[in-house]
């Protein structure tokens, strides 16, 4: 399925070299979770805010098609 | 007296007078120190009902006991006032360097009042303090003023100062200090401008007395370790500035697009922090003794929008960028620099040319009255207009007064986003119900520096809470509020004290800022009188504001937030329940049903008898 990853701020290093922006567009297997797109571009769970179509959201959350999924670091450094 | 020199400088500006005043220990110990000890002079002094443009009105200039030690972040000063753009109180703050200068001086407040018959600027140095003429320099620029100015006294001082606007009495002028930092909100620098006071100029030998010095040091040495550590593992701040926010915001559906029609804005990759970084950025710049650096040193090399200054930050991108559906960062870039040499509120120019390009859009207002076209992502007409406002010229006269009073004009008020008439920063409430909350109830008006609560509902600090529910809302905006109160009263910046100077916890308790305060002062704060000192200022504040003629009717938002549901993007459906809030807020404030406090709360607060 497709979904679609953002990462802000500090998190940008994270993405992958063909994104646009801020956005990278995935096709990931069916029933991935946020922490399996975590670990896979080796972002941290512990410290970020994570959002599912612009509302928060835990690690555990299955994802579905077309899901956009937003991560960036909770206000470290201030 | 530790922490505090205890005294402070009255400048009448009417004889040239200058006295110095003692400061009582124990209204220093329950006012805290800047915002607290200028609002307890301003209702000792000042009749509420007073024209603040008026020379009866009072402008004062407070740092607190940690602004000039070695707290991190503890640079900070405010300007306390009545307002001209909304009859309430202005209560405006600034970093840089200029506030630990201030406080060198050996003095904790200045406060000016009267009016001079001609421009003057104040020169302290040390405990020389003198009421010199400004005609030279009034008219010029903030970036000519400082220039002069160091020139004439010491290149080593440090300035505030107005430029044209605020010498026109632009209702949204603010004061600028070390030229790029402000003290924006709420027409500050109008005030300066009716006393004819140009500038302030300080330069100060005057260390601050501690009470524990090397219990401070050593706390000192702990938080700026903790935070060497978070910025070594990536600091948004550091590498972006507050710009890295609009994209943040615009994920979660509240970010201020065109006028506050929407909370989504396609343009936002365009005006985000790491096209700042990328393209503009010199370096970071830091505030006295801060070890984060959010300030932004930036050139812009473009033939139209070209220049070099500091900003923009977030709340600047949200105005003058999205706000007027601007994607074009050069542009938002310039029109900052513009505003910072010019000596206007970013937030408010922003947002009052928002609400009239909504209606020009809407066909409220003639194009003929503007003199030129007004369109939403018209970065000329922006960059046009802010000259124009600053000098009163033309349109730009109507502007000058601020969005409500234009959009009263033309019989609208409706377009105007404001709270108390003070423009709305840049978190849209209908997605961030506390925000809402906030804004209705900030003795300012619509400000999120008086009591952020977007630190949990956006950035997930000190641990998120729901923007979208209205559930403890009204129990954090209280704890926000008094907390926000002392960070300001002490001296502090609000965006390394969340985060290092209280527990972990949403409900921000004090243990290490009641520690600061204590090696500082040694006045003996535990964390509950710390936090009842803010409560205890935010009260006098809505006292003041409640003798000025404000009831609990004010405490409100615009139709568009209470009526229409945001129209698209995560927040789609949702309005700011303002009716569900508000009572439970009032009774957890100690406040009758039309949010006047209560005796009771007086006495437990020590207000009785003012």
């Amino acid at each position: 399925m497709d979904i679609q990853l953002k990462l802000f701020a500090t998190y940008r290093r994270y993405l992958p070299p063909e994104s646009q922006g801020s956005v990278c567009d995935l096709g990931v297997p069916a029933g991935t979770r946020v922490a399996d797109l975590l670990a896979e571009f080796g972002i941290p769970a512990d410290g970020s805010v994570i959002l599912v179509n612009g509302h928060g959201a835990g690690p555990e959350r299955s994802l579905d098609s077309g899901d956009v999924v937003a991560v960036f670091p909770s206000m470290a450094g201030g | 007296m530790f922490g505090w020199h205890g005294k402070m400088i009255r400048v009448d500006l009417t004889t040239g007078a200058v006295s110095v005043e003692e400061v009582d220990s124990q209204v220093a110990k329950d006012f805290i120190g800047g915002r607290g000890w200028a609002i307890k002079a301003l209702y000792d002094e000042v009749d509420a009902g007073v024209e603040p443009l008026s020379p009866d009105n009072k402008l004062i200039f407070g740092t607190g006991p940690l602004t000039g030690t070695p707290a991190p972040t503890g640079n900070r000063y405010m300007v306390v006032t009545k307002s001209p753009l909304t009859g309430a109180l202005s209560c405006s703050n600034a970093g840089g360097v200029f506030p630990t200068e201030m406080k060198r001086t050996g003095f904790d407040q200045f406060m000016f009042e009267g009016r001079a018959t001609r421009p003057v600027y104040l020169w302290v140095h040390d405990d020389e303090v003198e009421v010199r003429p400004a005609e030279h320099l009034w008219g010029k620029t903030v970036p000519e003023t400082v220039k002069v100015l160091l020139e004439e006294t010491d290149p080593r001082a440090k300035v505030a100062c107005i430029g044209p606007a605020g010498e026109r009495l632009v209702r949204i002028a603010g004061i600028m200090n070390d030229e790029h930092r402000a003290a924006a909100r709420s027409g500050v620098g109008a005030v300066m401008g009716s006393k004819n006071l140009k500038a302030v100029v300080v330069r100060g030998t005057t260390s601050v007395p501690l009470a524990e010095p090397e219990a401070m040091k050593d706390l000192c040495r702990t938080v700026r370790a903790e935070v060497k550590a978070d910025v070594k593992k990536g600091s948004s701040l550091r590498e972006y500035g507050t710009a890295y926010v609009p994209i943040v915001t615009n994920e979660i559906g509240i970010l201020p697009t065109r006028n506050f029609q929407t909370g989504v804005f396609e343009g936002v990759e365009g005006i985000t922090g790491h096209v700042l970084t990328e393209r503009y950025l010199i370096r970071p710049k830091a505030c006295f003794g801060c070890p984060i650096a959010c300030g932004r040193l930036t050139r812009v090399d473009d033939p139209v929008y070209g220049g070099q200054g500091e900003g923009p930050e977030y709340e600047t991108i949200a105005a003058l960028g999205s706000g007027c559906g601007l994607d074009n960062l050069a542009a938002v870039t310039k029109a900052n620099y513009l505003c910072n040499e010019l000596g206007l509120d970013t937030i408010s120019i922003g947002m009052t040319l928002a609400c009239a390009m909504e209606m020009v859009e809407k066909g409220v207002l003639p194009q003929e009255d503007v003199g030129r076209s007004l369109r939403f992502g018209d970065a000329d007409a922006v960059i046009d207009l802010i000259g124009k406002t600053a000098y009163r010229e033309g349109f730009g006269d109507a502007l000058a007064e601020g969005s409500y009073r234009l959009a009263e004009r033309y019989g609208r008020p409706e377009f105007s986003i404001t709270a108390k008439k003070l423009e709305f920063p840049g978190y849209d409430p209908r997605g961030a119900k506390g925000m809402g909350l906030l804004y209705a109830t900030s003795n300012i008006g619509a400000s999120h520096m008086a009591g952020d609560l977007a630190y949990p509902e956006v950035f997930g600090v000190p641990e998120r809470v729901d923007p979208l529910s209205t559930d403890e809302k009204p129990r954090l905006i209280k704890r926000f509020e008094d907390a926000f109160a002392v960070i300001d009263a002490a001296g502090l910046c609000v965006f390394l004290s969340v985060r290092y100077f209280f527990d972990p916890k949403v409900d921000l308790w004090p243990t290490r800022l009641t520690q600061l305060m204590n090696y500082a002062t040694g006045a003996g704060y535990t964390e509950e009188e710390l936090l009842r000192a803010g409560e205890r200022i935010f009260n006098l504040e809505r006292l003041f504001l409640l003798k000025a003629g404000f009831t609990g009717k004010d405490d409100t938002l615009p139709r568009r937030m209470l009526e229409e549901p945001m129209p698209d993007g995560p927040a789609k459906g949702h309005v700011v329940e303002l009716g569900q809030m508000l009572p439970e807020f009032y009774r957890l404030r100690g406040w009758d049903e039309d949010g006047v406090p209560t005796g009771a709360k007086l006495t437990e607060l020590d207000l009785t008898g003012l």
